[in-house]
Order: C-alpha cells, then sequence, then structure tokens
C-alpha cells in the first residue's frame, strides 16, 4: 500500500460507486445508496490513512522537510515542438543560462499526475468525511424522492471531482476537474428540475461560474506561456534536464523564479477571478444565495463544505505565484474582506434561514481570501484552518437546517414557525454549538480560526506593533530548507517583519499595472481588519437571530408539516451529532498543538522563500481574542434583545434600519444591477441577431435554394410537348458543335 | 487528319463560293427568304412573299454564279435547268400553305430529281424516282390527304413552329456543306479504298479519276447495276425485301388493330376544327 | 491539258451534284422542323431522301462505281416502307384527334406547362380571286337566228 496506491484510490472509490450507482442504481431501489456510502466511506479512510503517511513524512520538528509525493498515472496529451521560449523567459531552469540551443522547442505534455502533499491530504479529509456524513444525512433526508439513486450518484461523482481537483499535479487537470465539479453543482442544484426556480438557479450558477472558468483558463494559457509548463511538479525532460514544474521544489528555491510584474499580476488576477467565480466573492457571488434551491444535503456539501472552497484552493496552491504580486495579494485581501461586510449586512434581513447560511458562508469565504492576501504563512494557514473548521460547522448548520426543513415539511421561512427547540431537541442543541462555533466564540471551532485571520490582518495593519514575545504561548517556523538549498539563505530563527515585499526578487517586468501595489499600504490593512471586526460582530448577529427565531419563542408550527413535526430520525442527527465533535473540539486541538500550522508548513506552495521570509508565528494575542469576542458578543446580545423570546413573525427590531433594510433585503440590487447592464444589452444583441438572421441570413438562404427553381423554371420551357421543337433543339445543337468545331480549324 | 478534319481543311483550289463574305450573304439570303416564305402568323403577305422568292433567287444566282463550269456547255444548260427545277419545287413545297399543292409541287421536284439523276449518270434511277416516288409514294400520300382533310387548309397549315430558327438552322447547315463540299481537292483523297478491292472489282479508277471507259457509263448500265447488286450485295437485297414484306404485314396489322380498338375513340375525340 | 480539264470537269460535276442534294437536304430539314401538317412533314422527310439520292450518285459517279447507285435503291426501298407505315400511323393520329396537326400532340410536356396554343392565325383568303373580264368590243354582232341556221357560207 504505497502512498501514491492510496492516493489514487482516493478519487477512485467515489468514481466506481458513481458508476455502480448510474448502472444499477435503480435495480438496487431503496438501497441505491449502498454504492454511494460504502464508496465514500472507503475513500474517507484512505484519506486519513494519507494524512498519517503526509504527516509522518514531514520529517521531525527539527528537520522538517516539504512534503512532495507525485504519483503519474498516464501521459494524457503530447504535442511535440509546441513551443519555443523566448531568451529571457522564466521557463528555463533557474539558475542556468538560457542559451539559443537550450530550448529549441518544448514538448506540450498533459500527464495525469497526482501530487501528495499536507495541503492535499487536509483538502482530502475534509472533503471524504464531510462527503459521508452528507451522504448518510441524505439517506433519511431524500428518502422519498424519486430522484433518489441520481442523488448518490452526483454526490459520488462530486466527491470524485472534487478530489482530483485537490489531488491535481497540473493546472489544465485543475481546470478539467474545476468545470466537473461545476457540472456536479449544475446537477444537484437543478435536482428537482421540474420546477423552474431551481432550474433558472442552477442555469444563474453554471452562468456565473463560466464567467470565472473563463478567467481560469485564460490564466492557464499565460501559465503555459510564461512557465513553458502546466504541472506542479518538476519533471524530466527526455534528454535528462530538469523542467521546471510551476510549484515544483526547483521553482520555489529560486528567489527569481516567478515573474511578476504585468504578465504576473495578469495570472493572479485571473486566477483570482476564477476563485471568485467558485467561491462566490463579489462581484461573482449572487448564485450562491439562489442555489439553495437545491437539496439540503448538496448545499451542505457542496455550498458550504467543499465546492465554494476550491477558490480558496486554488489561491493557496498559487501562494508562490502570488507572492511575486504584491498587488494582487491586496486585491485578493480587498475582495474578500468587502465580501464578507457585503455578505453578512445582507444576511440580517434574510428570511429564509438556508438563505442566513448562504449569505453566511459568502461572508466566511471572504475571511479566508481576506487572510489569503496577507501574504504571510499565517495568513495561509489561517485560511486552510478556517476553511477545515467551517467546514464542519456549516456543514452542521446546513444539516440541521435540512432537519428543520424536513420536519416543517418542506417550509423553511422562519416567519412561519418557531420555538422548535423543545420538538427538535437535537437539531436544536447541534444547531447552537455550530451557531457559536460560527460566531466565534471560544472555545468553540470558529474562534480560534477567526482569531488567526484576525492576527494576520492585525499583523498588516500594525506591523511594527506586533512583537510576540509577551504574549502568550507562540510556535516558531522554523526555517524550511528547499530541495535544492542554495547557499546562505537560512536566516535566523525567529521573528521577522512582514511585508517585506521589497526583498523580493527583482523580476523582469518592476511596474506597477494598474497601481495596484500602491494599495499595499498599512492605512489599507488598517481598514481591512476593522472591516473584519465589524463583520464578526454582523456574523454573530445573524447568526443568532437566525437561532432565536427559529428555536426559541412559542412553539409554532406551518400547517406543511402535517405530522412530520418531530425529531428527524437517527439516520439524520447521527450525522448532526458526529459534525457536532470537530465543531466543537478541532479548532482548540489543532490550535493548542499547533498541528495544522506546522504540518502546512511542509506543502511546497508554502515553502517558497518569498513567504518564509515574512513569516510570522502563529500566536495567541490576547487582545485580539478579546476584541473579536466582544464584537460577537455584542452580536449576540443585539440578536437576543431583538428576538430572544418572541414570535418570529412578530415586528422585527431590523425595522430600525429604516430605509436601508429594503435596500439589504433585495440584496443590494446586485442582481438587479447584473439584469440591466449585462442581460438586458444581451438580450437586444441577440434580438437584433434574430432579426439579421431571419431577415438576411434566411433570405438568402431561400434565395440560394430559389436559383434552382427558377432555373429549372426556365430550362423548364423547353419541354413542350412539341416534338418538332425537340428535333429543332438537336439541329441546333448538332450544327453548333460542327461550327465550333470547323471554327477552331 | 481524320476524315471529319479533312471535310473542313481542305485545300481544293477550286472553291466555290470562295471568299467567306459571299457565304456568309448567301447563309443570310437564304434564311431571310425562307423565313418569308414559310407559313407563319403574323404579317404574311403577298409582299412577304415576293420578297422571300426574290431572295432565294439571289441566292441561287450566287451559288450558280460562283459554281464550277462544267466543261460541256450543253450539259452544263441541262444540268442548270434540272437542278433549278428541283430547287426551286424543293422550295415551293415545304413553303405551300395547301399540303395538296405541297405534294404536287413535290411531283415536279421528283422530275427535277430524276433529271439531275440521269445527268449524273444512273439510268436506272432516274426512272425509278420517277416510278417509285411519284407514281407510288406521292399517290399514297394524295390518298391519305383525300382521306384525311379534303377540304384543303386547316389553321395548322397557316402556321409554322420556329419559323425563324428553322430557317436559321437550314441555311447554316446549307452553308456548312457548302463549306465543306467547296474545300474538295482533286489531290487530297477524301477517302482511301483499298487497291486490292478496287483491282477485284475490275474498275479502273484506281485513282480516283474517273476515264471515259468507265463502265458506269456503258451502255448496259442496267444490266451491271444488277449484277453488282446481286452479286454482292446479295443478303441485303433479300433483306430489304424482307423488310418490305414486314412493313406491309406491318401496315395491315395497325390498320386491324386500329380499326377494332379506336371505334370509341372516334366518337368522342373529335376535336378538329375543319375550316 | 485535256486530263487536267477532264479532272476539273469531273469535280466540277461531283461538286454541282453535291450542292444540288446539299440544297435539297437542307430544304427537307427546314420543312421537317417548321411545317405542322403531318403530311408535309413527311413529304420534307421524303424531300431529304431525294437530296442523299443525288449526293450519292453524284459520288458514284465520281468514283465510278456502282457503290452509290446500290445504296440508292436500298433508299427508296427503305423509303417505300418508311412511307407505308408512316401513312398508317399519321392516319391512327389523324383518327385519334381528328386533324393532321402535329401539335394536336402535346401530352409529353412538362406539367406544370400548359397546352401551347396558337394565336394570331393569318386568316384564309377565301375571296375568290378575280378573274380578268374582257372590255367589250365593239357592238354585239346582229345574227339572224333562222339565217345563222342556214348560212351557206362563213
Amino acid at each position: 500500500m504505497t502512498p501514491s496506491f492510496l492516493l489514487v484510490l482516493v478519487p477512485l472509490l467515489p468514481l466506481l460507486a458513481a458508476l455502480a450507482t448510474v448502472i444499477g442504481g435503480r435495480r438496487l431501489g431503496p438501497r441505491a445508496h449502498l454504492p454511494a456510502v460504502v464508496g465514500i466511506a472507503a475513500a474517507a479512510v484512505v484519506a486519513l490513512s494519507l494524512l498519517v503517511v503526509t504527516a509522518r513524512s514531514r520529517g521531525s520538528a527539527e528537520t522538517p522537510r516539504p512534503v512532495d509525493m507525485v504519483t503519474t498515472l498516464w501521459q494524457w496529451a503530447t504535442v511535440d515542438d509546441a513551443y519555443a521560449p523566448a531568451h529571457d523567459s522564466h521557463a528555463a531552469v533557474p539558475g542556468t543560462a538560457v542559451g539559443e540551443d537550450a530550448y529549441s522547442a518544448r514538448p506540450f505534455s498533459i500527464s495525469i499526475a497526482m501530487r501528495l502533499d499536507p495541503l492535499t491530504a487536509t483538502m482530502l479529509v475534509i472533503i471524504t468525511s464531510v462527503g459521508l456524513l452528507v451522504a448518510i444525512y441524505s439517506i433519511g433526508y431524500m428518502h422519498d424522492d424519486p430522484g433518489y439513486p441520481r442523488f448518490f450518484a452526483l454526490v459520488a461523482m462530486f466527491v470524485f471531482s472534487m478530489s482530483m481537483l485537490v489531488a491535481a499535479s497540473n493546472f489544465l487537470l485543475v481546470y478539467v476537474f474545476w468545470e466537473a465539479v461545476g457540472a456536479c453543482s449544475y446537477l444537484l442544484i437543478g435536482f428537482w428540475f421540474q420546477k423552474p426556480e431551481a432550474a433558472k438557479a442552477a442555469k444563474k450558477a453554471f452562468l456565473v461560474n463560466r464567467i470565472g472558468d473563463f478567467g481560469l483558463a485564460v490564466g492557464v494559457f499565460l501559465l503555459w506561456l510564461t512557465y513553458g509548463t502546466l504541472d506542479f511538479h518538476d519533471t524530466l525532460s527526455p534528454d535528462g534536464t530538469i523542467l521546471p514544474g510551476i510549484l515544483g521544489q526547483t521553482r520555489l528555491a529560486d528567489v527569481s523564479g516567478y515573474v511578476g510584474g504585468i504578465v504576473g499580476t495578469a495570472i493572479c488576477l485571473l486566477l483570482l477571478l476564477a476563485a471568485c467565480g467558485k467561491s462566490a466573492q463579489l462581484p461573482l457571488h449572487v448564485w450562491l444565495p439562489d442555489a439553495m434551491e437545491g437539496p439540503t444535503p448538496a448545499s451542505a456539501l457542496i455550498h458550504a463544505a467543499t465546492m465554494v472552497t476550491a477558490g480558496v484552493y486554488l489561491v493557496a496552491r498559487s501562494a508562490p505565484l502570488f507572492m511575486a504580486c504584491p498587488g494582487a495579494l491586496v486585491t485578493v485581501s480587498i475582495i474578500g474582506t468587502t465580501t464578507a461586510l457585503v455578505a453578512a449586512l445582507i444576511g440580517t434581513v434574510q428570511n429564509d434561514l438556508k438563505r442566513v447560511l448562504a449569505y453566511s458562508t459568502i461572508s466566511q469565504l471572504g475571511y479566508m481570501f481576506a487572510c489569503l492576501g496577507t501574504g504571510t504563512l499565517l495568513g495561509f494557514t489561517a485560511a486552510i484552518f478556517h476553511l477545515l473548521t467551517h467546514a464542519f460547522f456549516k456543514a452542521l448548520l446546513f444539516l440541521g437546517a435540512g432537519s428543520v426543513m424536513h420536519s416543517m415539511g418542506g417550509v423553511i421561512d422562519m416567519r412561519r414557525f418557531g420555538g422548535l427547540r423543545k420538538l427538535m431537541p437535537i437539531t436544536a442543541t447541534t444547531f447552537l454549538i455550530g451557531s457559536l462555533a460560527l460566531a466565534g466564540i471560544a472555545p468553540f471551532a470558529g474562534f480560534f480560526s477567526k482569531d488567526e485571520i484576525l492576527a494576520s490582518l492585525h499583523s498588516k495593519g500594525w506591523p511594527d506593533v506586533h512583537h510576540s514575545t509577551e504574549n502568550g504561548h507562540h510556535a516558531m517556523i522554523p526555517e524550511l530548507p528547499s530541495a535544492l538549498s542554495h547557499s546562505g539563505t537560512m536566516h535566523d530563527v525567529g521573528y521577522r517583519g512582514v511585508s517585506n515585499y521589497d526583498n523580493h526578487s527583482s523580476s523582469h517586468q518592476t511596474s506597477d499595472v494598474v497601481g495596484l501595489d500602491a494599495l499595499n499600504q498599512p492605512a489599507v490593512w488598517k481598514a481591512l481588519f476593522w472591516m473584519a471586526l465589524v463583520t464578526a460582530g454582523l456574523t454573530a448577529f445573524y447568526t443568532f437571530r437566525a437561532v432565536f427565531m427559529t428555536f426559541t419563542g412559542p412553539l409554532r408550527i406551518p400547517d406543511e408539516a402535517g405530522d412530520h413535526a418531530h425529531e428527524s430520525p437517527s439516520v439524520m442527527t447521527t450525522p448532526l451529532l458526529i459534525l457536532a465533535i470537530p465543531a466543537t473540539f478541532i479548532g482548540f486541538i489543532l490550535f493548542t498543538t499547533d498541528g495544522l500550522a506546522h504540518f502546512l508548513a511542509a506543502t511546497p506552495s508554502f515553502t517558497t522563500p518569498s513567504i518564509v521570509k515574512t513569516a510570522t508565528a502563529s500566536v495567541f494575542h490576547w487582545d485580539l481574542a478579546i476584541q473579536g469576542t466582544l464584537a460577537a458578543a455584542l452580536g449576540i446580545v443585539i440578536a437576543a434583545v431583538g428576538h430572544l423570546g418572541r414570535r418570529s413573525d412578530g415586528p422585527q427590531l431590523e425595522r430600525w434600519l429604516g430605509p436601508v433594510r429594503p435596500f439589504l433585503e433585495h440584496r443590494m440590487f446586485i442582481d438587479q444591477l447584473y439584469a440591466a447592464v449585462i442581460v438586458k444589452p444581451i438580450e437586444a444583441i441577440a434580438f437584433l441577431a434574430a432579426i439579421f438572421d431571419r431577415s438576411f441570413i434566411d433570405r438568402s438562404v431561400r434565395f440560394v435554394a430559389h436559383l434552382p427553381l427558377a432555373l429549372g423554371s426556365v430550362v423548364r420551357q423547353l419541354q413542350s410537348g412539341l416534338l418538332q421543337r425537340y428535333a429543332l433543339a438537336g439541329v441546333i445543337g448538332v450544327l453548333a458543335i460542327i461550327v465550333f468545331l470547323a471554327w477552331r480549324l | 487528319m481524320t476524315p471529319f478534319v479533312r471535310l473542313f481543311a481542305g485545300t481544293g483550289n477550286l472553291e466555290f463560293l470562295s471568299p467567306g463574305i459571299l457565304l456568309a450573304v448567301a447563309v443570310t439570303c437564304l434564311a431571310v427568304s425562307l423565313y418569308l416564305l414559310l407559313p407563319k402568323s403574323g404579317r404574311d403577305g403577298k409582299a412577304s412573299r415576293r420578297i422571300g422568292w426574290l431572295l432565294g433567287l439571289i441566292t441561287l444566282g450566287l451559288f450558280i454564279a460562283t459554281g464550277q463550269r462544267l466543261g460541256n456547255l450543253g450539259e452544263e444548260t441541262v444540268f442548270l435547268t434540272v437542278s433549278l427545277v428541283a430547287v426551286i419545287s424543293a422550295a415551293a413545297t415545304i413553303t405551300c400553305r395547301s399540303p395538296v399543292y405541297a405534294a404536287i409541287w413535290f411531283a415536279l421536284c421528283l422530275a427535277g430529281v430524276s433529271g439531275v439523276l440521269l445527268v449524273l449518270g444512273a439510268q436506272f434511277l432516274g426512272v425509278a424516282t420517277i416510278v417509285v416516288y411519284a407514281g407510288a409514294i406521292l399517290v399514297m400520300f394524295l390518298f391519305v390527304l383525300m382521306l384525311a382533310q379534303p377540304s384543303g387548309l386547316t389553321t395548322s397549315d397557316r402556321v409554322t413552329n420556329e419559323p425563324l430558327l428553322s430557317a436559321v438552322a437550314g441555311a447554316v447547315l446549307l452553308g456548312l456543306l457548302s463549306l465543306s463540299i467547296g474545300r474538295l481537292s482533286a489531290e487530297e483523297p477524301l477517302c482511301c479504298r483499298p487497291p486490292s478491292k478496287a483491282a477485284a472489282l475490275g474498275a479502273t479508277t484506281v485513282e480516283k479519276i474517273p476515264t471515259e471507259s468507265v463502265n458506269l457509263l456503258a451502255s448496259d448500265q442496267v444490266a451491271r447495276l444488277g449484277g453488282e447488286l446481286f452479286g454482292h450485295h446479295l443478303v441485303a437485297v433479300e433483306a430489304v425485301g424482307i423488310l418490305l414484306l414486314v412493313a406491309l404485314i406491318g401496315a395491315i396489322a395497325i390498320v386491324s388493330n386500329g380499326l377494332e380498338g379506336s371505334q370509341a375513340e372516334t366518337s368522342s375525340l373529335q376535336e378538329g376544327s375543319h375550316s | 491539258m485535256t486530263t487536267l480539264i477532264l479532272l476539273g470537269t469531273a469535280l466540277a460535276l461531283l461538286q454541282n451534284g453535291l450542292v444540288v442534294g446539299a440544297i435539297l437536304f437542307s430544304l427537307g430539314l427546314i420543312g421537317i422542323l417548321s411545317r405542322r401538317n403531318l403530311i408535309v412533314m413527311f413529304l420534307s422527310a421524303e424531300l431529304m431522301l431525294q437530296g442523299i439520292s443525288v449526293s450519292l450518285v453524284a459520288w458514284s459517279r465520281y468514283h465510278g462505281d456502282f457503290g452509290g447507285h446500290v445504296l440508292v435503291i436500298f433508299v427508296l426501298s427503305v423509303a417505300a416502307c418508311e412511307a407505308a407505315i408512316a401513312l398508317v400511323f399519321v392516319l391512327q393520329a389523324f383518327t385519334r384527334t381528328g386533324r393532321l396537326d402535329s401539335a394536336a400532340w402535346q401530352t409529353l410536356r412538362e406539367a406544370t406547362l400548359d397546352r401551347s396554343v396558337d394565336h394570331e392565325i393569318p386568316s384564309l383568303d377565301t375571296s375568290t380571286p378575280s378573274f380578268p373580264r374582257l372590255t367589250p368590243a365593239g357592238r354585239s354582232p346582229d345574227t339572224d337566228e333562222h339565217a345563222g341556221m342556214q348560212r351557206d357560207h362563213v
């Protein structure tokens, strides 16, 4: 059982399960869930073992080394002589001179290669475990649905696609599976396709994602042009030289391995566009709230825990690329923080429980992007940490919401029910745990991850304030040697300042493209920090508003509930209970042991010297912790004042918002803006094109079709039925031939 | 060179209608004259017919003027006379309105043709033409006219199909034929006779120059023709005899079938307009 | 010299004969293509055959043998057969349609075309020709009928 075999198993088992469900699902009847559940469970076990393997091969704490195990399955496509790099291109092996005869042509080859490193292992565990719990939950939730086998086939297919996405070692493969998860999302959102709203929502999700996919495609093209390869890992060319992969050890060790300037920023912004599309950041966030039309387990799996985190994964994986473009990094943070704030504001006035959770997801993803953009090891680690904790508690919240929806007969408008804590105690308790984690209350999981996020933002805003010695327990990330250790780049083991991008490589193009670099000011970071803090308060507010409206107050059950109004069956509550455990403890465990930080630091992408140079230790800052908790507490208190114990359909506290409230209720009119700016002009163009097509093109085609008819009707006059005319025609023909021949002679 | 090519590429020094312009003029004249002469709808008065005849005569004059002289004046006169009779009668045949008159003109044409054949030395054929054609075929035509159209003219006799195109086609054909005839020459043979065959026939014309002692013009020409016919072409003669028999039987057969079958149609399909 | 003249005359005779044949053939062709009366059409066909006969005999005279003659005899025979059968057909056609017009048979035309009919048929000149009349000359003589019966001299 080599690690490569295990790595292949993780996506393979759900794929086989999906195929089995597709082929034999109908025949299995009520047991159609079995292949999917078994497959994903097996994959989860394998993923856990891979985690162990990766952790072990990290080396000891004193001499860590990056983990980088590549498995190449087969060569998918090869085009010889596809590319001749320019002289000073970064396609050269760092450290060697690029001569004219060094590279005449580079073959374009895509191999199906998978790479195991700590980031991948973490993501695989998240994907498979949450997937497994969602699959078990769906056994109960989708019980009577006619599309029962189809659902499990799609879930298994999704787990396969997402696993391959995080395990792929090639940008083209990432693109392929990026599209695949988009397709699975489309199919799952539109699962009940007979409902027009669901079909529309699925279409909207797919189209908005398409914009991101376009960015990813162009980004991949630019990557190929700039770096000469699309592989993450280093490969051997036929003549024995090393072809440095984009995220391979060779290039990571080189200070000038990555392109900055216009090209680099363009690449990073395109990747950011793709991430915005998939992770529902501004301005491409419009699809996620509508995606709640799909079944709740699908929302839990895809739109909370896993698919929407693909964008975060992509940016994290491309960390070395981003580190070469400071402007792109600050853009990431700005977009993330803005999204977080906007989504939190909109979420405060939503009355649909799932919509609240959807906006909460957008907001939390914004947090992840915010700290990704800080460019510090702390930032990257915090993002992944928050991704991990968010996956668990958001899945928990969604599954809880699904449980509520299931027992309320499909009603999810919070104003129509209330006081469900006595009716559904397990759901209520687990929902409360998840809400506490989301709000960031110690010692639940969200507290620690949010604290790290705020810390990374704070460290950028106040670079000189930050010192770590007297504030509690800290851990140092020792310098990780790169595979080819160039001489003397071992820094002091200690704390270094942040944001010294000027140490960064002298890249070839140093011009600041659109003035993005100018945004990299402490003032901007300060503003982002305050925005993040306010968002933390808002998060707590809307979360507990939802909790209080749903579970407190007098018991009210809508009519659609019928005899459903009871606690969900154990097949549905067991995953809730299981999820509640990590939601409670995982933050504490991982933080206090610094396991995750150390673990992730062995990811090759995070070992690039630019990050390491700007590393900050992960510390526990009491001041930030107190600020965060205060904000959250304030939010909870206001929510309690407004909603605790009251009827959920009564006049709401939010009416005090005045005219702002309708603005927020209509989601800040962003959808309407899109409709006016993009949709209507396209419809107008389509209308004009239709007119052009009908009047011009159709007419020309009909005209061409008419020509033989016209010609025929002229020639047809010859067939008069009068034999003498036929004879005359014959005679004239013969004479014409003879005259012609006589003339020529 | 293929024979076809030689038709138009001959270098005969006895060309007639030799300048091309004359040929074109002759052809045009002929076309216009026949167009005017043919019965057609539209202006068809006496004046146009007269102009047509005039143009036709001009064309004939051109042919005669540029043609070759036969050596002998008498022969020349006789040939010219009979050929004029034949040609003018032929023109009258096709342009006459009444079919009966056309048949009569045809008889006159046959007389002319017979004369031409006699001048060319075909004694038997000259007489046979009169006997068979004028005596039998023409009379049959007249009988049919009597049965079918005894009253004379019908509307269909006063119009023709595409008079202009037909006239032009015929005139162009005549022009082409005249062109090729005019380019015949004595030196270049148009087609080769295998010398052995000529020797076997006993003909003295291995070259194509006939001498006076050609047996073609011998006094027992008819007997020699008979000998040739029943000697070298016996099978063909017998076949022609059978053909005549078959035609006879066939004609009777068709008529008898038609008699039985067409009783019903005769009554229902009578839609003639005799006028 | 005589030979030359003889050469020339032989060729001249040939050419003249061929020209006559060509003219007859062309006239016959025009007749077949344009006249509508079936009988006149066949007359024109016979005219073409006459032209052929003249041409064949002219060649035969030029070459000095009987090939052309023989062929003309066959042409004659076949023309006779053809005339017989053709006239039978003409009579059948007449029986079916009641007239000898070749334009009566148009069923082979395209289905979408209309039947072609005659326009502007020139009128028949039915007026009797005016015969010349002699002007009366002088006084009509006195005649004694009785005396005229017993004339002993005139």
